[in-house]
This record gives structure tokens, C-alpha cells and sequence, in this order.
């Protein structure tokens, strides 16, 4: 058992060469897109999803902010069909890969915020300084909003890459007990198989909900600009 | 922390740009989340003035009204 608690988070390679592409661009074929007059279940379902999710998320913008629904839809399928796939045994998850998560956070906030200065310059500025602060912390706050203003990115793609990692990190962990205490006592080790189980589904429920935060704060941060 | 080794971060993030900006966008197009987007919003109606719209013609005759005498 001396192997590194981190190594399911290198990236794979077989024979030296990566494998990533497949990894990364491989999720989108589990959507597929109807092509004949009458979608199957599944086609009918992923719909229904999708006309869910959009409800939800896009009512509240304005005209300007729902330009953003192809881009926050696929976005979130995209999360979520990863985070996913993740969790099926010995895959890899790109998602644990911080690269990834700043790679997608970076734009979509600079989206957002390039956006807001263009179009309302006024309201954008206004948001670096709340109403009603006393003069003498006015350059303080000033520096501190824009400090804030610069570390969402960064705090987006910390959030999902920290908990899709802690989550594989645990399910590692209290498998390999399970595992290590199966040949001592067959109660403790079913214990906690049972909580492993548990553990799982409380993945799966992370997977979705991480896609669903990181597009939902996107989507704040649109709608504060647009 | 294995995320840190800068070595792959370039193919990673040329690879998550490809799938999420390009694939998964043209699949999405495809699906019915189109009409929700305002650039598809349906143009109203432009309304057709015709010559013989304002006044009365054997046109706007209904074909059964003299059968009610």
C-alpha cells in the first residue's frame, strides 16, 4: 500500500503517449442529437433535461444575457457528462485538473466582465465601491473589490477542481480500508462498504451539483454585467 | 498535488477549448434549446394592405347568406 494517494490525478498516458485527447473529447458522444422525425426515449429525455435546465437558469437574464444560453448549456453538460464519467472505476476525470477549470473559468468570466464595461461602463464601475461607504475607507474597499473582482476565476475553478478531487480522494480512501479490512473482520469491513456506497451516491449528487454551481456562477456573473 | 505539473496544461486547455468551445457547442446546436435564443425569435407578422381590403366587394360576400332568407 505504498502507492501515492495522487496518482489517480496524473495525467494517463499509454506507451508514453497521452491520452488525454480521447479522454477530454470523448464525453460529447453520450449526447446525441435527433435526426429523424421521432426522438427515442433517451433523445426525449436528454430534451427534457436540457429544456429544464435552460428554464431554470436563463428566465433571469435580459435579451442580451440569454445570447449566453448555447454557451452556459453546453458548458454545464459538459461538467456534468465529465464529472460523470469520472466517477466509473479506473477513469480519470479532467476535471480534477486545475489547467482545466482555469482554462474554462478565465474566459467566461473575462466574457462577462469585457461585456459589462462595453455595454453599461457606469454600472460596472458603481460595482467596485457599495453604496454608502464611509470617505475614509473609500480607497480601501476600492482595492479590495477589485482584488475580489479579479479572484472569481480563480475561486471558480478552485471550487470544482477542490471538491471533484476531495470527492475521489475519500471514495480512494475508504475503498482501499474496505478493501485492507475485509481480511480482519468481515462486520467492520461491510460497515464500511456500506458507507462507500453511500459515499458514491453522494458523488454522483456532487458531480451534477458542481456542474450546476460553476455554470450558475457564470451565469451570476452575467447577469450582473448585461 | 499532481494538477501542478505545468508539463500537460497546455494540451489540456487546447483540448477542453476544442471540446467545449467547438464540439459541444455544434451538438448543442442541434437541440431544441434554439428556440429559447432571442436571435431566433420569430419576426411579427407584417400586415398586407391589399386594394380591395377596405371596401366591400364580392369578395367578403359569405357564400350562404342569401340561403337564410
Amino acid at each position: 500500500m505504498n502507492e501515492n494517494l495522487f496518482a489517480p490525478f496524473i495525467t494517463p498516458t499509454i506507451l508514453g503517449i497521452t491520452t488525454l485527447p480521447i479522454i477530454i473529447t470523448f464525453p460529447c458522444l453520450i449526447l446525441s442529437s435527433p435526426k429523424r422525425w421521432l426522438p427515442n426515449r433517451i433523445q426525449i429525455l436528454q430534451m427534457w433535461l436540457i429544456r429544464l435546465i435552460t428554464k431554470q437558469m436563463m428566465t433571469m437574464h435580459n435579451k442580451q444575457g440569454r445570447t449566453w444560453t448555447l454557451m452556459l448549456m453546453s458548458l454545464i453538460l459538459f461538467i456534468a457528462s465529465t464529472n460523470l464519467l469520472g466517477l466509473l472505476p479506473y477513469s480519470f476525470t479532467p476535471t480534477t485538473q486545475l489547467s482545466m477549470n482555469i482554462g474554462m473559468a478565465i474566459p467566461l468570466w473575462a466574457g462577462t466582465v469585457i461585456m459589462g464595461f462595453r455595454n453599461k461602463p457606469k454600472m460596472s464601475l458603481a460595482h467596485f465601491l457599495p453604496q454608502g461607504t464611509p470617505t475614509p475607507l473609500i480607497p480601501m474597499l476600492i482595492i479590495i473589490e477589485t482584488i475580489s473582482l479579479f479572484i472569481q476565476p480563480l475561486a471558480l475553478a478552485v471550487r470544482l477542481t477542490a471538491n471533484i478531487t476531495a470527492g475521489h480522494l475519500l471514495i480512494h480512501l475508504i475503498g482501499s480500508a474496505t478493501l485492507a479490512l475485509s481480511s480482519i473482520s468481515m462486520t467492520v469491513s461491510t460497515i464500511t462498504f456500506s458507507i462507500l456506497f453511500l459515499l458514491t451516491l453522494l458523488e454522483i449528487a456532487v458531480a451534477m451539483i458542481q456542474a450546476y454551481v460553476f455554470t450558475l456562477l457564470v451565469s451570476l456573473y452575467l447577469h450582473d454585467n448585461s | 498535488m499532481p494538477q501542478l505539473n505545468t508539463s500537460t496544461w497546455t494540451l489540456t486547455i487546447s483540448l477542453m477549448i476544442i471540446s467545449l468551445f467547438c464540439i459541444y457547442q455544434l451538438k448543442m446546436m442541434n437541440q431544441t434549446l434554439i428556440q429559447i435564443t432571442p436571435s431566433t425569435e420569430q419576426s411579427k407578422l407584417t400586415k398586407h394592405t391589399l386594394p380591395w381590403e377596405k371596401k366591400w366587394t364580392k369578395i367578403y360576400l359569405p357564400h350562404s347568406s342569401h340561403q337564410q332568407f
